[in-house]
């Protein structure tokens, strides 16, 4: 009987050391997400993932993330699916990752559907995520408390920036273009009434399909209205097109704005000379005077040989930095308690300062960026600028 | 409209169907002699943008030649594919519907193993480069130099193989299988032999097509499966197995999408395209040359 009591004791024991030991084994900090590695949205979602692998390796190589409740720096592994682009299968993702992998920290998947559709998780499980890769004015309606978005390109800010600035280059007529696509429209929504209220006069507007292989009837018709400002609300393979094929019309607009793609990696290797004074959206610069900026592109230039995307890959190291520091700032891994940080604190990142108001980031202004000389440059608003307006827009290189 | 617009029109409608006359024949002609539908067509197209893209960029040589380089990848692809899978499969005497069927899953399974390849070797990111991007003027038309060689090229790749299947002794025999299987084999065609020939033809044109179409536009490792739908549709319309009709086909295609955006709004490419394609099917459900020519 003695004895029996005697081996229960110890194996009560040993179980409770084993688990206790468990906890107190915790080696590393797991950061669980869903990528779409595949699928339509994968081009877009590399530069996003490589941010994350170059803040893993940057953290690690500084000893990782210094976590109070244990008292010294635990390396970070980033825990990561492939959702094939698929909403659906991003769910099941994050459902996994909380309850089967349970991971310490999550990180935001690709895309503004994606977004939505992992929402209800975050809610569900507390589970704080700052997102990145998503931009749309209904993200406002969702009231997340565990959800919060660094980007500054809500279309409506976007277009509003846009606006200003075509009124201060005292541009009279405009042509937009926009393809049947969500962010794209949303954009197109805010622009018109933007644009009408400016005083502009809108000679052409045109909207196309996805999946366009030929952009020269869109842009001859632009052409013959001949528009001081062009404005082609597009997404990257019609983004790629239209940069090619405008030169083949000959047509040369004073403003030439694109929307998704005209910051993307490959953009400057396939136009070339001809990028120069295409603007676009964004809100970042290696130029601008913010701590870690040009060391992010040196970092980043080091270990994959390409240059970042200056919206994707910015905001995805952005939010990791948030985490990061709500991390050491909180003491701990605790879900509320890091939410609570983040809510309310502000976070110097690469983008410059960081505060959310509600889920929103209010604090980065939307910004327009123009090619300049190959490089990518803040020209508005003029507060942020690192160059000059190029306006009018030089005429497309003689080939 | 102005003339300049008018040939314009013309030009796009042209280079767009020249294009997708390409892209559609080497579809058909597996179809046309083994009954069998690629879905990995596309994909393949891919491979070769793919092969011209390394080439071009790595090693400076010359996209012209790399379609060559490309179709060459390609083919050897197909002999692999085919001598393995597709030729056993055909051999082994199972019905006609379970081959078919089959050769459906296998299709999408080589497509998704080909994608995925891509992504290893060269990631998702889209790429591009920038070739025979000069302007020159056709009757005071402007149009740029890789699309008027990819009309071109397109044009003549369309031209051989409208002569091979006329006028060779190779090409009348793949004709004579495509029309009747059976009785072909009865006069002593060698359809294992031909099966292989037009396996690797497809897929060489698909290898050349896709090295053409990157000097014009961007690369992802997505960028298969359009021109899949878009061959689907071209060879339906000319007559699923008809090689011939689908060259032209294509071209109808190309025009009617152009000629049919310019005069009413780009919006409603999708609706006048497929609104054709619906109302070939509803009309001619063998397409519009059946399967003659």
């Amino acid at each position: 009987m003695m004895k029996k009591f005697l081996l229960l004791v110890i194996g009560v024991f040993l179980i409770i050391f084993c688990l206790n030991g468990g906890a107190l084994a915790k080696d590393n900090i797991r950061i669980g997400f869903s990528m779409a590695l595949t699928g339509p949205f994968a081009p877009a979602a590399k530069g996003q993932m490589d941010a994350y692998l170059l803040w893993e390796e940057l953290v690690n190589k500084n000893g990782g993330i210094l976590v109070k409740e244990f008292g010294r720096r635990l390396p970070v592994k980033l825990v990561y699916y492939d959702d094939k682009s698929e909403a659906e299968t991003a769910v099941k993702v994050y459902e996994k990752l909380i309850t089967d992998d349970k991971v310490d920290l999550l990180f935001a998947p690709n895309s503004t559907t994606i977004h939505f559709a992992v929402f209800p998780i975050a809610e569900k499980y507390k589970a704080p995520i700052v997102g990145n890769t998503a931009a749309s004015v209904k993200l406002r309606d969702l009231k997340s408390k565990y959800f919060w978005f660094v980007t500054a390109t809500m279309a409506d800010r976007q277009m509003r920036a846009l606006v200003d600035l075509l009124i201060s280059l005292k541009v009279k007529t405009v042509a937009v273009v926009n393809i049947q696509d969500i962010f794209p429209r949303e954009n197109l929504e805010f622009l018109i009434p933007y644009l009408k209220g400016g005083g502009f006069e809108i000679v052409l507007q045109k909207d196309y399909p996805r999946g366009i292989r030929d952009m020269v009837t869109v842009l001859s018709e632009a052409k013959g209205k001949n528009p001081d400002a062009f404005i082609a609300l597009s997404t990257p393979p019609d983004t790629f097109l239209t940069a090619a094929q405008i030169q083949e019309v000959g047509f040369n607009p004073k403003f030439f704005f694109q929307l998704i793609g005209a910051a993307a990696v490959a953009f400057g290797p396939r136009l070339g000379a001809a990028t120069e004074g295409i603007s676009t959206f964004g809100h970042w610069s290696p130029k601008a005077p913010w701590p870690g900026a040009k060391a992010f592109l040196d970092n980043y230039v080091a270990k994959f040989k390409v240059i970042p995307d200056y919206l994707n890959s910015t905001l995805a190291y952005v939010s990791c930095q948030i985490i990061e520091q709500a991390v050491e700032r909180a003491g701990t891994l605790n879900w509320e308690k890091l939410s609570e940080v983040i809510a309310k604190e502000e976070f110097p990142t690469i983008n410059g300062p960081i505060r959310f108001t509600g889920s929103e980031n209010l604090q980065t202004p939307a910004m327009v960026l123009q090619w300049q000389k190959g490089e990518i440059e803040i020209i508005w608003p003029s507060e942020v600028a690192t160059a000059k307006p190029l306006y009018p827009k030089p005429p497309w290189p003689k080939k | 409209m102005d003339l300049g617009s008018i040939l314009q029109i013309v030009f796009t409608g042209l280079i767009m169907g020249s294009i997708y006359a390409l892209v559609a024949v080497g579809l058909n002609l597996i179809y046309g002699t083994m009954r069998l539908l690629n879905i990995a067509h596309g994909e393949i197209i891919m491979i070769g943008a793919y092969v011209a893209y390394w080439l071009f960029t790595a090693y400076g040589v010359s996209p012209f030649f790399s379609l060559i380089l490309s179709s060459f990848v390609t083919i050897v692809i197909g002999l692999i594919i085919c001598k393995i899978i597709f030729l056993p499969m055909i051999r082994s005497g199972k019905s006609e519907e379970s081959i078919q069927s089959n050769a459906l899953l296998l299709f999408f399974a080589i497509s998704i193993i080909l994608t995925n390849v891509v992504i290893l070797i060269w990631t998702a990111d889209i790429r591009g480069y920038s070739y025979l991007t000069g302007v020159v003027q056709i009757l005071k038309v402007p149009v740029m130099l890789n699309r008027l060689n990819a009309f071109l090229v397109a044009l003549v790749i369309c031209v051989i193989a409208y002569f091979f299947l006329q006028k060779t002794m190779l090409g009348k025999a793949i004709r004579a299988l495509i029309q009747e299987r059976t009785a072909a084999k009865l006069v002593g065609i060698n359809s294992d032999r031909l099966y292989l020939v037009s396996f690797m033809m497809a897929f060489g044109i698909a290898g050349l097509t896709g090295a053409l179409l990157s000097m014009i536009y961007e690369l992802s490792p997505f960028m298969g499966f359009p021109y899949t739908i878009t061959a689907f549709v071209v060879i339906i319309l000319g007559g699923l197995g008809n090689v011939l009709g689908s060259l032209i086909a294509g071209f109808i295609f190309g025009f009617v999408e152009t000629v049919g955006i310019s005069v009413t709004s780009p919006g409603l490419q999708s609706i006048i395209s497929y609104g054709v394609f619906i109302g070939v099917i509803l009309y001619r459900p063998k397409g519009i040359f059946g399967k003659g020519l």
